[in-house]
């Protein structure tokens, strides 16, 4: 639409709230890190510019390494949990079921609730002493198999994955589910009429034909895993030594209990580069046809 | 024929129901658990209460403060979903039906934001409130709430607004009506299916958020329901009944309103998820 003088003006007004305040809370934030992590600063005294020292200290530090290795199992967990589990499901449910409805709303529920709760019922879960598993376990005579399932160092990354998984099933499900029920049905009737069983329709035509979405949904699993902070917080705060430490972690307690501000903010440079690099290979990869 | 349908039918079923248990059986048990005595919850754990017991609620509400943590979180909460889909939609109807210079740029540079990954920005976000003096108030969290879900309330509206064809202004313009007047009372009004996605995504988004909160508040008053949660779970650690109580408690409106807005809800969850 052509506009004159007063429009511009209306047009300048109506958006500078949102850019005003868009620029300040979400992009400055970003550039001022990028200016803290060539610093060395305790938050309080004067900064020093120490350059880059403080990426180079970060690719020399084992634990901080580490933590990229636990993002990188959250990423693959994501990817091989998540995406199987949804995608049996949903084809479980893409057909005329009584009751179908419930499975949807249930399978949802997971996805709607907050991290926090969710961590704190799964740590009750999880409880060595009183928690859901081991007491079933014991219940069922498998008392042997009980352990402390967040506080081992062997257990807890495991432990913190499945609820990770558990987590976001149901976002894939109904993504899925959509997919599916855009299928020509023409297509799959014809299949049926020349009599290939169900499993072969389900290899050879439904699965190629939502393809593309199981691609988005693997994209959204490595942006979606790269942000997990809030349950693992939560549930072992990257503990037990380290097991189940994040970068997001790390960097939180070096910067807000350690007092490393540089080192915090180098960490945090990090994380948005890994994250934007990570987003933009699987674009390139996958083709950019997401919507 | 009908035999092996049956069984494949019951097969089905299942694995679904499997699946169905595993994804609310920790909630309902948390449930059921939450009315139990301490004694009962260690020796009975399966079962139903021989007798309910509202302690538990009692302790929960009065220990972990719910009260002012409802009400932190219902002002935050509805505060910025306010303010970020009402100074969204106004963007995105100068981004969609108008041309000008810096259109396209403002666009990028709006939805660059869904990149942001949000953790990544907590040490600056924390100096940055420190230094502007925005710590620990009681509209601390509405700044980054607002700023974080602009991008995708912005993404979803210009979409939306972009299909609507040329004419339907024209004749509003030929009366003469501003352009702040035909934003009110013809594009928002035909906006109304996508409002209530951004509307329900911001309250999830708002009503659930941590890290920020985690970060920016530590005066008990101004604390919001998962952080009140969290804080009291880490105190309280072997007060099992009442961490049980009070997760219950605090799930139940979010619940209640999944089960009312479903449809919505998981469209447009599932919609900010893929475009995000």
């Amino acid at each position: 639409m052509k506009i004159n003088r007063t429009a511009k003006i209306g047009i300048f007004l109506g958006i500078l709230p949102a850019l005003i305040i868009y620029t300040v809370f979400a992009i400055l934030p970003i550039i001022q890190s990028f200016f803290y992590s060539l610093m060395e600063w305790d938050g309080f005294a004067e900064m020093k510019f120490i350059g880059l020292d403080n990426f180079v200290r970060l690719f020399n530090d084992p634990i901080f390494l580490n933590s990229v290795k636990n993002n990188i199992f959250v990423v693959i967990a994501s990817i091989f949990g998540q995406v199987p589990i949804a995608l049996i499901i949903a084809i479980l449910l893409n057909r005329k079921l009584k009751g179908g409805r419930i499975f949807r709303t249930v399978g949802f529920l997971p996805v709607v609730l907050s991290t926090v709760v969710i961590s704190v019922t799964w740590s009750l879960v999880y409880n060595s002493r009183y928690g859901l598993i081991n007491e079933l376990l014991r219940n069922i005579g498998l008392g042997f198999l009980a352990h402390n399932w967040l506080g081992d160092t062997k257990w807890a990354m495991m432990s913190v994955l499945i609820v990770i998984i558990w987590q976001f099933v149901g976002l894939y499900l109904i993504i899925f589910l959509a997919a599916l029920q855009n299928i020509p049905q023409e297509v799959l009737e014809a299949a049926k009429i020349d009599g290939a069983p169900e499993w072969m329709i389900t290899w050879k035509i439904t699965i190629p034909m939502i393809w593309d979405t199981i691609l988005v949904a693997v994209i959204l699993c490595i942006s979606g895993s790269l942000k997990t902070f809030d349950l693992i917080y939560n549930m072992t705060n990257g503990g037990p030594a380290h097991a189940t430490e994040v970068m997001a972690i790390y960097m939180f307690n070096e910067t807000f209990k350690n007092l490393n501000y540089g080192y915090g903010s180098a960490i945090s440079v990090f994380i948005f580069l890994f994250s934007l690099i990570l987003i933009m290979i699987t674009r390139k990869l996958f083709g950019r046809n997401l919507t | 024929m009908s035999l092996k349908r049956n069984l494949k039918e019951t097969i089905i079923y299942i694995v679904l129901i499997i699946y169905a248990i595993v994804n609310v059986y920790p909630i309902i048990w948390m449930g059921i658990n939450s009315f139990k005595s301490e004694q009962e919850f260690t020796v009975n754990q399966f079962g139903f209460p021989n007798e309910f017991v509202l302690e538990n609620y009692e302790n929960a509400w009065e220990i972990a403060n719910l009260g002012v943590l409802f009400k932190n979180s219902i002002f935050i909460t509805l505060t910025a979903t306010f303010i970020t889909v009402f100074l969204g939609a106004l963007v995105a109807y100068f981004l969609s039906r108008f041309e000008f210079k810096l259109n396209k740029w403002l666009y990028t540079f709006f939805t660059f934001g869904l990149l942001l990954p949000i953790h990544a920005t907590l040490v600056p976000m924390f100096i940055l409130m420190k230094n502007l003096d925005l710590l620990n108030r009681p509209y601390t969290l509405l700044f980054p709430y607002i700023a974080f879900h602009l991008p995708i309330t912005i993404f979803i509206l210009t979409s939306f607004m972009k299909s609507f064809p040329k004419s339907i202004e024209e004749s509003a313009m030929m009366d003469g009506c501003g352009i702040f007047r035909r934003f009110w009372s013809i594009i928002l009004p035909m906006s109304r299916p996508a409002l209530a996605t951004v509307i329900i995504l911001n309250f999830i988004y708002n009503w659930n958020e941590f890290s920020f909160a985690l970060v920016l508040i530590n005066n008990p008053e101004y604390q919001t329901l998962p952080l009140g949660l969290a804080s009291f779970a880490g105190q309280f650690t072997t007060n099992y009944g009442a961490q049980m109580a009070g997760l219950t408690m605090s799930i139940i409106p979010i619940i209640i309103f999944y089960l009312i807005f479903e449809k919505n809800i998981v469209k447009g969850m599932t919609a900010g998820a893929v475009k995000d």
